[in-house]
């Protein structure tokens, strides 16, 4: 693990942190997303995604993908895409278990994974207005409720 | 045998098999699954949503209501995250008294799905034995914590609560009892032909399939692949505790029943392990009530698997972003896979093969009433 640093850092690197133990945080451009992805999986054996997490920042949103490094290291690559066009391929191809995750994302956040096979709602229900992505700031827990009323 | 048509059967929200609503939409060709198209969200509270609310002080007591079988774990990965954002080191005797709780937990949630499993297999006998022992560990954490499911012994810094000496024996000769059950259980499981009929070679994963899918825990462990969080990435003092960490190559349900229940046994060593080896001492320590801007990861081996929180702080007392992914949600989509191709009468089996944790897994929207 000491030499990934190094290996990693054609792929756009932003940010390489190490808060703790068995914790690594690698921040990079959004564009190397799949290669930086692919890369790991050909050189770790990188296949253990945990999760992933949308956090709505106000004009972008980051997409932290939660990987695990021989189950033991939590490895996180995070990037970020503007709110005007959210779009990133999708990783189901290189990862299949990432389905359900980026389906959840999809309908919590309203990112497109393009390439995705069915975005489909998973969680909203089927008659749930458009547009409407619970877990962005500009809605608040009181406008969702009024939401719902109707 | 082949039809030439499938057809599409709703399955759920409510239905026979499952005590949670939850839809799995299955295209059937006769009597077999082509197809699987799950449906979730029935039992959706919106709790990411309120994390953000709410002080993190709340937020411990809605984490703990995030699941209502494993509602320890979640407050193991909820205080594990949150003491994450500012390294603070809890006291040894807190640790093991989580740890006790912890594995406490594992044994009424595998007890209370081995009984499920032979229930759906139309064991009701086992059913209602491994019900009556569960009930035994059900007395124990409400003797420890007060309660019987909302257990609310953790908090931000340590424990609430002690485990006197008199618990502990308490613990020792329940602990003995239940093991000595479960040892007999084990040999009725392995030889009853009805039970085996229904469950070997039923819901086959295949281990390339589980690890492309990402499944966790014992569903996991059940097709050949070591992995355990308490070993892997080993929190509160499970580095110190010899145990094993247990496998089956059966790869069907069968494995999955018996993965389950020699955990139970391996439970129970790390309990006398950590009554015998806790030190006397503090049991909490002063905890902030704002964190400064970091982030953090907690992961936790809860009885359905790798469960893992991630919280974003803001400098202020309430998180900026909490999210959680329970352990039912990782295994969704390996469930899915073990389903194609199954018969029909076996899709119960199956569903109930992951352990699923419906309540769990739906966690993030506001429930639509109509």
């Amino acid at each position: 693990m000491e030499d990934l640093i190094k290996k990693i850092e054609p792929f756009g690197v932003l940010e390489f942190k190490r808060p703790k133990e068995r914790r690594i945080f690698i921040r990079i451009k959004s564009e190397f997303l799949r290669d930086l992805i692919s890369f790991l999986i050909g050189e770790y054996d990188l296949r253990h995604l945990s999760t992933i997490t949308g956090i709505d920042l106000g004009e972008e949103i980051e997409l932290l993908y939660h990987f695990s490094y021989k189950h033991s290291i939590e490895i996180t690559i995070g990037i970020k895409i503007p709110k005007s066009s959210l779009k990133v391929p999708t990783i189901t191809d290189l990862i299949p278990g990432a389905i359900f995750y980026e389906k959840e994302v999809h309908d919590m956040l309203g990112v497109v994974f393009e390439g995705h096979p069915d975005l489909s709602p998973l969680i909203l229900p089927e008659n749930w207005p458009e547009g409407v992505h619970p877990l962005r700031k500009d809605y608040s827990i009181e406008k969702l409720k009024e939401l719902i009323k109707k | 045998m082949r039809y030439g048509t499938t057809i599409k059967v709703p399955f759920g929200p409510q239905h026979p098999a499952l005590k949670e609503p939850e839809c799995f939409l299955f295209e059937v060709e006769g009597d077999f699954v082509v197809n699987v198209k799950p449906r979730i969200g029935y039992i959706h509270r919106g709790i990411e949503k309120a994390f953000e609310n709410n002080t993190y002080m709340h937020d411990l007591y809605l984490a703990e209501r995030i699941c209502g079988i494993c509602s320890h774990a979640h407050t193991v990965a909820f205080t594990q995250t949150v003491e994450g954002l500012v390294s603070l080191e809890i006291p040894q005797r807190a640790q093991y008294i989580r740890l006790i709780m912890a594995e406490l937990e594992r044994l009424h949630s595998h007890s209370l799905w081995v009984g499920i499993a032979a229930h759906e297999a139309g064991f009701d006998t086992m059913f209602m034995y491994l019900w009556r022992d569960r009930e035994m560990i059900m007395d124990l954490m409400e003797e420890i914590s007060g309660n019987r499911v909302l257990h609310a012994i953790n908090t931000i810094g340590g424990v609430r609560r002690d485990i006197n000496d008199e618990q502990a024996n308490k613990i020792r000769k329940y602990l003995d009892k239940f093991e000595e059950n479960i040892k007999n259980y084990i040999k009725v499981l392995e030889t009853e032909n009805t039970f085996l009929k229904r469950t070997v070679g039923v819901g086959i994963l295949k281990p390339s399939d589980a690890i492309a899918l990402c499944a966790v825990g014992p569903t996991l462990r059940a097709s050949g692949i070591k992995n355990d969080v308490r070993k892997d990435d080993p929190y509160l003092l499970y580095d110190e505790i010899p145990f094993e960490v247990i496998t089956h190559d059966g790869c069907d349900v069968f494995a999955r029943t018996i993965v389950r229940c020699e955990e139970m046994l391996e439970s129970i060593k790390i309990i006398r392990y950590a009554l015998d080896h806790m030190p006397k001492g503090e049991l909490k320590v002063k905890a902030p009530r704002t964190f400064p801007p970091n982030e953090s990861i907690g992961r936790v081996e809860a009885p359905r698997g790798e469960l893992i929180h991630y919280t974003k702080s803001n400098g202020t007392s309430k998180p900026e972003r909490y999210k959680v992914r329970s352990p039912t949600l990782g295994n969704l989509a390996s469930v899915c896979k073990t389903l194609i191709g199954a018969h029909i009468a076996d899709i119960p089996m199956i569903l109930a093969g992951i352990d699923p944790c419906f309540s769990c897994m739906d966690r993030i929207l506001i429930k639509k009433r109509s």
